[in-house]
């Protein structure tokens, strides 16, 4: 049977990659040692710079080298000041090299950034191409936080050399990438980002942030209707519903009616599952208790009221969500 | 040459010898094999002797071969034809031409009705050349995640391949052509679908994704027809479900049951972002002809012998020799198998064919881009039920394909129609399809005069002034566009034992005509030219290779006794990841990390998108 054939076939295979692991593990160690030799004795040459590309190309998590390297590139190129022309092509290649291998390791993206704003702080060219390598990323992994934290921290650069805000466009970029998949938590967090500054610098006249809001409510219901089962959507109206942007903006008889016409929809939700399957959908539960409470923050309802209603999904929830019940039993019990 | 000026093969495109310095790429330095009848003359003589002996190079009898012969048997492969492919073939159209005569003096069984209508700009010295055309019997596209996709890429055959993708599918409803809506981001993005129905539709989905594993769900349906699932308990709209059991799931009526519909349609959409964001493949220069002719140069490379131009012309299963027309003879050891198309004079034992493809291959002299994604070359219209003026029962599906498929040359393109449907209301629902497909070409077409500012202009107090030197001008132009130009027209009906839409599940094969053919090589009917004989299956309805392998396996195991190394073959660097990935990217055992080999790190390296982010649920 050939099913036996293959396994053997793959532990032969695996006997053979113990063998070489060995030398390998030898030779690591080696390495090792005469980097951190190196490092030691403070030697900040071509050479020593060589020592460290062999030894962060196998390992990249190993930080300490990333630092003694970024000495070695201080003692190599004294006093760069950050407008300098001087362009670190080979540093900026050798990180790119290391991100394809590696696109989830913090170090790598810390040692670019670093090699960013030590060489070229000032030079927006360089920071534009940045943000179009970043976009490529996430065109390939838009689910990436690195490269979402990375952009943000571009954009900052761009921003501060340009002297203007680049939110809009960068609120588009997000939500073209959402459009293209919701089930994206880096997407919606960043969505939470800039709608934040749009409102805290006042980058909008009020009246269009009054727009952008109202549509954003449209936004999420489409979500929420799209697929109600993923948790980056319910987290964001969670804080969409629950922060101070939407209740500044909103005049308060809008606000209440957004979160009573949010509560029909997902009660509305919540009845087709359980007409479907039978249980109750607990994202729904979760979230009407959450609408309950801005409710009742607002104003709009009493707290006996919202004691009730809590008590009652409360309630529901301990048998729909077992894993959980102790925390359900103890939010009853503080209500 | 064999045959009238036939196509060039894909040997002779692409040349062994295209080896470019520093050229990475292992396809330009690997050489077609050559196969007898084609690159190679056909041999003088044949084996003596031999394990297997099959007539036909259809698809099935041409992966069988291949399947045989890298598991070590002698195989015999002829074909009675001048051609390889057999009712798979890819042909001229002067070969059309002979084909159609041969069909109506009753040469070929299978096969009836064939008619034939060529234009005069097609001919030597005309403006386009019957050998510039790839016209194929038997249509079919190629699903990413299926089967033969896995053989093909296992015994190396894709690399004498050249595949595309298609991602355009349509369906006609109300006069029109909708493109489909079945990715979270279309549903998402689309304005004008209700909100319930996105979450319908989406639950749907979800739900297909996984079906076998909620037998609750659909099990009370389990007899019943998708469509009345679909509306039942998912609560969706004629449109969707139209789009989702016609398009998607390419069945062929309302009445398709519930396990099998579902099969159909998770199908498609597991095939969706296997490669790109595309469902299906089709192969360039001709499709099953091709792949066809692909298995058999691999069975060559293993030693199966070749010959073409060669008819059985009866077997004796007491002294195991096979006699040919010319005279020549060959015992055969195992078994002898025969696709229906190269059964001898005298034959008994041609398993029933009760159904019926009607079939129509149109070449027209328009290129019909607008029909293709950009990049593409060829896309998928699915007629339901009803929506053709005839009033059709059964649907329609038509399979386009443009220059860019090189099948046809600049400025023209190929429209294969087909249906289930018999006799002479097929004819007309073919020719209802035919006219719709045109209609909405020429509404394409007539669109542009009106956006002609030239035309219409505005005079310096407003009124309308039309340019009638333009205007006349553009009308020489339109005119002709006013119907469109066929090339060629041909339509036959082909006959097959399969029963329609029965393929995918290979339990299936256990209940139908399948078992009694095994039974048939035991029975001897005394004058019979073909007992002890295997006969294949004639292609189905089925638009993909869906049942290609299925029909290989079990014959494969008839002849060897287990279908457990059907391919089992290990070509030198050949990984063994191809089962569960996407294509190319190979999940090699990591080296990168030395420390500790459990510590199976899965976020090393770029492959796959396992974001360790627990956002949401699958894909879709």
């Amino acid at each position: 049977m050939h099913g036996v054939k293959r396994y053997n076939h793959s532990r032969e295979l695996l006997e053979q990659k113990r063998q070489q692991d060995k030398q390998r593990i030898v030779n690591y160690r080696a390495l090792t040692a005469q980097t951190l030799d190196a490092r030691d004795a403070q030697i900040y040459t071509a050479q020593s710079l060589e020592l460290t590309t062999s030894l962060l190309s196998t390992n990249p998590e190993f930080n300490t080298v990333w630092n003694y390297r970024r000495d070695i590139l201080e003692a190599l190129h004294p006093g760069a000041r950050p407008s300098s022309e001087a362009f670190p092509e080979d540093e900026l290649e050798f990180t790119m090299a290391q991100l394809k291998r590696f696109p989830k390791v913090y170090w790598i993206w810390n040692h670019r950034v670093w090699v960013l704003m030590y060489f070229c702080r000032d030079n927006a060219a360089v920071w534009r191409r940045e943000l179009a390598i970043v976009d490529k990323l996430l065109s390939m992994d838009a689910r990436n936080y690195h490269g979402w934290h990375y952009r943000r921290q571009v954009v900052a650069q761009i921003e501060r050399i340009e002297q203007r805000s680049l939110d809009r466009s960068e609120l588009e970029y997000v939500t073209q990438v959402i459009n293209r998949n919701i089930s994206n938590y880096s997407a919606w967090h960043q969505r939470v980002q800039l709608v934040t500054r749009l409102f805290q610098f006042k980058e909008l006249p009020a009246e269009e942030m009054h727009t952008l809001l109202r549509g954003e409510v449209d936004y999420i219901t489409n979500a929420l209707y799209t697929d109600a089962d993923d948790q980056s959507v319910w987290f964001y109206i969670k804080w969409f519903i629950t922060n101070d942007v939407v209740k500044t903006t909103l005049p308060s008889d809008e606000y209440a009616k957004m979160l009573r016409g949010l509560r029909d929809n997902v009660v509305l939700i919540n009845e087709d599952d359980v007409e479907f399957s039978g249980s109750d959908n607990n994202w729904c539960l979760k979230m009407l208790i959450v609408i309950e409470g801005a409710l009742k923050d607002a104003g709009v309802e009493s707290n006996a009221e919202y004691s009730k209603v809590a008590a009652e999904y409360l309630n529901k929830l301990i048998t729909a969500d077992p894993d959980r019940m102790n925390r359900y039993k103890h939010l009853l019990g503080s209500e | 040459m064999l045959s009238p000026e036939r196509r060039t093969s894909m040997a002779e495109r692409r040349p062994s010898f295209a080896n470019f310095a520093g050229s990475h790429n292992q396809i330009d330095t690997m050489m077609i094999p050559h196969l007898a009848g084609i690159e190679d003359p056909l041999p003088e003589s044949t084996p003596e002797t031999v394990d297997v002996l099959i007539a036909g190079t259809g698809l099935v009898e041409s992966v069988l071969a291949a399947a045989l012969a890298w598991q070590g048997s002698n195989v015999l492969h002829v074909d009675c034809n001048d051609y390889y492919g057999d009712s798979s073939a890819t042909l001229t159209v002067d070969q059309i031409k002979l084909w159609v005569n041969r069909v109506n003096s009753n040469s070929i069984p299978s096969y009836s009705n064939a008619k034939l209508y060529v234009s005069t700009s097609i001919g030597s010295d005309r403006r386009y050349a019957s050998r510039d055309f790839g016209i194929d019997l038997s249509p079919k596209i190629l699903f990413a995640k299926s089967d033969l996709l896995s053989i093909l890429v296992k015994s190396r055959v894709h690399q004498y391949l050249e595949f595309q993708p298609l991602s355009s599918f349509h369906t006609f409803e109300n006069d029109c052509f909708e493109k489909l809506t079945n990715t979270k981001q279309d549903i998402f993005t689309d304005q004008n679908l209700s909100l319930m129905t996105k979450r319908n539709l989406m639950r749907f989905l979800k739900f297909v994704l996984n079906w076998e594993q909620m037998p609750d769900v659909w099990g009370p349906y389990r007899d019943k027809s998708i469509t009345q699932f679909l509306f039942d308990k998912f609560k969706l709209d004629k449109p969707q479900v139209f789009e989702l059991v016609f398009s998607i799931g390419l069945c062929s009526n309302i009445e398709t049951k519930v396990p099998l519909a579902l099969q159909r349609i998770r199908r498609y959409l597991t095939s969706f972002d296997v490669y790109g964001p595309f469902p299906v493949l089709y192969s360039k220069y001709g499709g099953a002809g091709e792949v066809s002719q692909g298995f058999c140069r691999s069975a060559a490379v293993a030693g199966a012998t070749y010959k073409l131009n060669e008819k059985i012309y009866s077997y004796n299963p007491t002294t195991q020799v096979a006699t040919f027309s010319d005279g020549s003879k060959v015992t055969v050891t195992e078994k002898v198998i025969v696709s229906p198309t190269q059964a001898p004079e005298g034959s008994q034992h041609i398993p029933e064919q009760k159904y019926q493809v009607n079939r129509m291959a149109c070449l027209v002299e328009k290129d019909c881009n607008e029909w293709f994604t950009e990049g593409e070359s060829a896309s998928v219209v699915v007629f339901p039920p009803g929506s053709l003026k005839s009033g059709n029962k059964e649907v329609v599906q038509t399979l386009i394909l443009g220059a860019g498929s090189d099948c046809c040359p600049q400025g023209t393109s190929i429209w294969y129609l087909s249906t289930i449907e018999k006799g002479s209301r097929a004819e007309m629902d073919l020719d209802a399809a035919l006219e719709a497909l045109e209609a909405s070409l020429l509404r394409e077409s007539s669109t542009e005069i009106t956006q002609n500012d030239d035309i219409v202009q505005i005079s310096d107090d407003g009124r309308p002034i039309i340019n009638s030197v333009r205007l006349g001008q553009s009308f020489k132009e339109y005119m002709p566009r006013e119907s469109i130009q066929h090339l060629m027209k041909l339509s036959y009906t082909q006959f097959t034992s399969t029963p329609p839409f029965d393929v995918v599940n290979p339990a299936l094969f256990d209940n139908d005509a399948l078992n009694n053919r095994a039974n048939s090589d035991r029975k001897f009917i005394p004058n019979a030219s073909d007992n002890g004989v295997l006969y294949t299956a004639m292609p189905s309805s089925e638009i993909s290779y869906d049942e290609v392998v299925t029909a290989a396996k079990v014959l494969y195991e008839k002849i060897v006794g287990s279908d457990d190394d059907f391919f089992d073959v290990d070509f030198e660097d050949e990984e063994n990841e191809m089962q569960n990935g996407p294509g190319p990217v190979p999940n090699n055992i990591s080296y990168e990390n030395a420390i500790d080999d459990d510590d199976e790190d899965a976020d090393m390296g770029m492959q796959g998108d396992d974001s360790a982010e627990f956002v949401g649920k699958m894909e879709i």
